[in-house]
């Protein structure tokens, strides 16, 4: 079943493109990853689809819903139900840090779909448990370490049970140590058949998870594939010479 | 000087300090929700909207209050008789107006200390934008706005002072009555006594509501 369409969207800051014609589909269970060098658009095209940017131009389709079309939004409320089916999570983590870890999982559920407090808990400890975080449910987000915000960022995204995850360089603010655990949970997620898009400049995790990667630079998508074909036999000169200059550092 | 004509002083200057905290309280009440509301305006999408409500904020703060309290006690029945206030009512409406402008300030630098990432948490989350700057946004703000509420707050009860000027008799007046009386100058030391109580009170509280609120 498809769940995303992208078609021809364009996006510029003022005069400078940062989007060109990209188009390109999500299935069900794909987990996408989105690659490249710095300043190619991955991020902004992230933000295009969940709405945090507004396109200059094309479509984009969510489960058949126009949440653009043609470059023309519809209103505000439509859109807020089409990006629902979405959740992201930041490079940053985003968390609320004036809410404890229990209250950012359950502020939104019970804010948004009014959800009691009761059940809004016991599926918090259902996504904590998933991502490991059980142990930390009443702590600050200023007393957690980076991969346990990330985590938990990932379980707040989870509750509000999304049909597509995206990240946004879910692990470019931690270190390599830190960068494992993140990683770890997000395999976990895609072995589960979770819907993702992963911007990232983790090869490994584009390689050995991803069921499809493309390769952005210069706002357009210049190559896409199955990992096992772009990694090991990149047809573009542009992703040859990426991959060449990643796999020496 | 014995300690019944202590006694009888600090009673005498008592009377002021209940002016002093009706004020206080009716004003902070008033001016704070303005104060916000003025913020909010300032960053509607609406550009005269936008420029009335800077210019508003901009001419409260470079005047002085003293002449805003006059302008509406003394001032505003000459344009026209409807106009006309009691000098409390008077006090009570320039003191808001003027602190209004100030919280409208404080609060607009406690916005943009807000990192734009929590708004976009919010959005993606599904909180529509009075939700948003409800749970996640106000709460933040204040935060970084506390230790300049707190010292708002304590110049306001100081600003009080000025109320003498329209006709409300208040501690400072009741202080230099008694140092007339008395011819001998602890009716000050006492007046001192009561601002230094009222405030350290002040200070005391939002210390406690920045250690409850702190994370």
């Amino acid at each position: 079943m498809q769940l995303i369409e992208v078609k021809d969207l364009k996006k510029g800051f003022g005069t400078v493109s940062v989007l060109t014609n990209i188009c390109f589909t999500v299935n069900q269970g794909d987990v996408i990853a989105v690659i490249g060098p710095s300043g190619a658009g991955k991020s902004t095209m992230l933000r295009c689809l969940i709405d945090l940017e507004q396109v200059d131009g094309g479509s984009i389709f969510v489960e058949s819903e126009p949440l653009v079309k043609d470059g023309i939004y519809p209103s505000r409320t439509s859109r807020r139900k089409i990006t629902a089916k979405m959740g992201m999570v930041f490079q940053n983590f985003n968390l609320f840090p004036h809410l404890s870890v229990r209250k950012n999982l359950i502020m939104p559920l019970m804010t948004v779909k009014k959800v009691s407090q009761s059940d809004a808990e016991t599926l918090a400890l259902q996504m904590l448990s998933k991502v490991g975080m059980e142990e930390k449910i009443d702590a600050m987000p200023n007393a957690l370490s980076g991969g346990q915000k990330q985590r938990v960022a990932i379980a707040r995204a989870l509750m509000m049970n999304p049909d597509i995850l995206l990240f946004d360089e879910p692990t470019s603010a931690l270190d390599p140590e830190l960068t494992g655990e993140v990683l770890a949970v997000m395999k976990q997620l895609a072995s589960d058949r979770v819907t993702m898009i992963v911007v990232t400049h983790e090869m490994s995790f584009a390689r050995d998870v991803a069921t499809r990667v493309l390769f952005m630079s210069d706002g357009c998508i210049t190559e896409e594939g199955l990992p096992q074909e772009l990694f090991s036999a990149p047809k573009h000169p542009r992703t040859q010479a990426f991959l060449r200059s990643v796999m020496e550092n | 000087m014995d300690a019944n004509a202590i006694l009888t002083t600090t009673l005498a200057l008592m009377q002021g300090l209940g002016v002093v905290l009706l004020l206080f309280a009716v004003v902070l009440a008033a001016s704070m929700p303005l104060g916000f509301f003025l913020t909010l305006l300032a960053r509607c999408r609406i550009l005269p909207v936008r420029w009335i409500v800077n210019a508003y904020i901009y001419v409260i703060r470079a005047t002085p209050l003293m002449l805003q309290l006059f302008f509406i006690y003394f001032g505003l029945p000459y344009i026209n008789k409807a106009l006309t206030f009691s000098a409390l009512t008077a006090a009570l409406l320039g003191y808001s107006l003027n602190y209004a402008a100030y919280f409208a300030e404080i609060f607009r630098g406690g916005l943009l200390s807000v990192d734009k990432g929590q708004y976009e948490a919010a959005k993606v989350l599904g909180l529509n934008r009075v939700q948003a700057t409800i749970k996640v946004i106000l709460p933040q703000m204040f935060r970084v706005a506390l230790p300049s509420i707190t010292n708002e707050s304590i110049t306001l009860v100081k600003d009080t002072a000025l109320v003498f000027s329209i006709t409300i008799p208040e501690i400072i007046y009741y202080a230099k009555a008694a140092v007339s009386r008395t011819g001998n100058v602890y009716p000050y030391a006492i007046a001192f006594l009561i601002y230094l109580a009222v405030n350290s009170l002040l200070q005391w509280f939002f210390n406690w509501l920045e250690r409850k609120t702190a994370y």
